[in-house]
């Protein structure tokens, strides 16, 4: 448990020419994170980007164009090029490039436009073709009137009792018509017709017979699809031939852009410059050296404050006359994937302990808690190695770890405090199905090892319910005594030893009392024993508790008398870690009785009497492997979440702030471009 | 006999309402912690946090039905 590195307030001063080599060398040394200037400050102005920026930008925005046209976002590029590769070739390639991928684009939309306007066409005639009639019959009456159109019926009785003279033609389906009325009752057909649903359709212009239409625009539609072809396979072999180089001249593109673009976060005069960053104390010594040493004479470097952790009591005025410290969390490598979590839940602040150990340690002995069976532990652990293995987004490598440490715990509670594998005992108790019964041999409840007696299975999940739930709370009470603690640290570190006291030391006795109080309660309620109403540890839990009341009270304010209950909540709520073992239970017993005892007609007194047959043992095992699956993933689901929000909500509150600006110095991230010695930037 | 159905049927009532009231409470918290994430995803923390808050209604309700049952 670490608080985040401490940082110096850092100003370099120089004159204006020396801000680019500062601005390098900035970024070669990683450790600098640079305070936005505002432009509030007498005589300073934002600096103006460096000369590259134009340049690099604009080559930049037509890469970014060539991009979208290759399609590049989709697929997946691996390669590194040089950086003086990309120098060289830049110019000429984006010509050539540019020249070749707007052909080809160019001609793909052409033909794609075509293909459109033939497809409607070819839609439209195929209405006409079971008409007998050449196109241009359609059009171009003096004294007629011709309706062509889609019908939902066939109105061509209707027509002839309200038309005197017409012409009448259907289509074999039904659906469409072609009639050639007398000007003069044109109305009268139109009102017939739309009784009938007619949706007019306007004939294609052209002559002949429709069919020979259709068949023409079925020809050049082939010869357009086989340039539409041509057209593709061009980008595509565009795409692997450049993909490499357009993705890494973006990226060196970028990087340009970028570092041109830092004097806008630096005050300047007209000769002068002055940049305000954070830099990690200890990397201090470094930084000045590199300075003297690079840019020797030219730019002045003052530490102008090691920030301390402490700060005025009083929230209103918090962080509102600086600007935020950034927070640069440091965890080896098995606790840094953890780190994930807290930050999606916030950063930390500067002033605060990072809380992410702790998580590594409690996250996953609550997930194995709740699931306690080594059946689904042990896949656990395979599924949470094989996912580190493959995995590379942060979040499945957070999953990843999360099973592998949650299983290991699940194993080792499965083994010893449950003693299960698949919801089913090792050895037979009260009469119940176990593995003992169902194999018929008979496996112990406990084994030694030199003297010592290592049990097996002390608690069932569903007979054990008052131990296990009586554990879960103490479980509640050690976790919210830690989460004080830190709170504690924290509040001195900040406020002093006398805020820590009535604000965070006042709930650790409410705490202590309270549980003193749990103990007493258990006795007299649920256990039964006489007791004494001088009990030491309902005395001493009463007086402890109001003694942290009412300094609570001092220092918090009546809003720490509402949060008693809330407090009690909290410990109450950590029975679920009980409840979610008692559910995956109870699931996987009725899968069981399902598969073993009413399929195979298992009796569980005679051991090995299984007198199911064949098909019966098959079903009876799809059913346990289907049935167990299901409880797998809500494990994965129910136990992970509810783990994580024992943390988040019950466990993060008595401490956690958040809300910190996280450390993000200058610095460059390449990925498809190498760095060549004596390349200028 | 009769008393014992009267326990199990006190403790079903006592899991069933606080889940129906839980959820009842996850459900509006819930839809509006999903927007309010469309628009800012690192709100996702805040929002779990909020949301799962009245799922401690079904847990003292689950704690009432054991008790009643095992007491």
């Amino acid at each position: 448990m670490s608080l985040p590195k401490q940082m110096t307030r850092v100003l370099l001063v120089g004159s204006r020419g020396a801000l680019k080599d500062t601005i390098d060398v900035m970024y070669e040394l990683e450790s600098a994170h640079i305070i936005d200037f505002k432009a509030d400050e007498e005589g300073f102005s934002l600096g103006a980007p460096l000369e590259a920026s134009s340049e690099a930008s604009q080559k930049l925005l037509k890469l970014r164009s060539l991009e979208k046209d290759l399609d590049l976002d989709t697929i997946d590029v691996k390669g590194q090029m040089g950086v003086a590769k990309i120098e060289e070739d830049l110019a000429a390639t984006i010509i050539e490039l540019e020249a070749e991928i707007t052909g080809a684009t160019e001609s793909k939309n052409r033909i794609q436009g075509r293909v459109n306007e033939l497809e409607s066409q070819k839609n439209n005639l195929q209405n006409y073709q079971s008409i007998p009639l050449d196109l241009e019959l359609y059009r171009d009456y003096d004294s007629l009137k011709v309706f062509t159109g889609r019908v939902k019926a066939d109105p061509a009785a209707a027509l002839k009792a309200a038309i005197p003279q017409y012409e009448f033609f259907i289509s074999d389906d039904g659906s469409f018509i072609a009639t050639f009325v007398p000007k003069a009752m044109a109305d009268e057909a139109q009102k017939v017709l739309s009784q009938f649903g007619f949706a007019e359709v306007t004939a294609p212009t052209g002559n002949g017979s429709p069919k020979e239409h259709l068949g023409k625009i079925e020809e050049e539609l082939v010869t357009l699809k086989s340039g539409m072809e041509d057209a593709v396979k061009k980008l595509d072999n565009l795409r692997e031939k450049h993909a490499v180089f357009v993705k890494a001249a973006d990226e060196h593109l970028s990087i340009i852009v970028e570092k041109a673009e830092t004097p806008l976060r630096v005050g300047t005069t007209p000769y002068t410059f002055a940049m305000d960053a954070w830099v990690p104390s200890e990397e201090m010594p470094k930084v000045e050296k590199v300075i003297a040493e690079k840019l020797g004479g030219r730019v002045h470097m003052e530490a102008l404050e090691v920030m301390s952790r402490r700060e005025a009591h009083g929230h209103e005025h918090e962080d509102v006359h600086e600007e935020p410290i950034p927070t640069k969390i440091v965890n080896g490598n098995t606790v840094g994937k953890f780190e994930f979590l807290t930050r999606l839940l916030s950063m930390p602040k500067y002033r605060e302990i990072d809380p992410t150990i702790t998580m590594m340690i409690t996250l996953p002995l609550f997930f194995g808690l709740m699931v306690g069976d080594i059946g689904y532990g042990i896949p656990f652990i395979i599924l949470g190695l094989i996912g580190l293995k493959k995995c590379k987004s942060d979040e499945w490598r957070i999953i990843s770890t999360l099973l592998f440490f949650g299983g290991i715990w699940a194993t080792i509670f499965g083994l010893f405090m449950y003693g299960e594998a698949y919801g089913l005992h090792f050895a037979t108790q009260a009469e119940e199905m176990s593995w003992s019964s169902l194999l018929g041999v008979s496996l112990p409840s406990e084994f030694s090892i030199g003297g010592f007696d290592i049990p097996l299975g002390i608690y069932s999940k569903l007979h054990d319910v008052k131990p296990i739930l009586y554990i879960s709370l103490w479980i509640g009470i050690a976790h919210l005594f830690i989460g004080y603690c830190i709170g504690f640290y924290n509040k001195s570190i900040r406020f002093g030893l006398k805020h820590a006291i009535i604000e965070r030391f006042s709930w650790l006795l409410i705490l202590v009392g309270g549980a003193l109080l749990l103990l007493y309660l258990v006795d007299a309620m649920i256990i039964g024993i006489s007791v004494e109403m001088t009990d030491i540890r309902l005395i001493a839990g009463a007086v402890m508790i109001i003694v942290g009341v009412i300094m609570a009270y001092i220092g918090e304010g009546s809003g720490a008398i509402l949060e008693l209950p809330g407090l009690m909540g909290n410990v109450i709520s950590y029975t679920r870690l009980a409840a979610i073992g008692m559910s995956k239970a109870g699931l996987a017993v009725a899968f069981n009785t399902i598969a073993f005892e009413v399929l195979l007609a298992h009796e569980y007194e005679i051991a090995g009497s299984n007198n199911g047959d064949m098909i019966m043992l098959i079903l009876a095992l799809v059913i346990f492997t289907i049935g167990h699956l299901t409880i797998f993933v809500l494990a994965v689901l129910s136990a992970g979440l509810h783990s994580l929000r024992l943390h988040y909500v019950e466990f993060f509150m008595k401490f956690y702030e958040g809300d910190g600006v996280e450390f993000k110095p200058l610095k460059v991230i390449r990925k498809y471009t190498t760095e060549n010695n004596g390349v200028s930037e | 006999m009769a008393e014992e159905g009267l326990i199990a049927i006190g403790a079903g009532i006592a899991v069933g309402l606080t889940g129906l009231a839980s959820a009842i409470a996850e459900k509006e918290i819930g839809a509006a912690a999903i927007g309010a994430m469309a628009e800012n995803e690192k709100l996702f923390g805040k929002g779990m946090i909020l949301t799962v808050i009245p799922e401690t209604i079904v847990i003292f309700g689950m704690v009432v039905a054991i008790m009643l049952l095992i007491l």
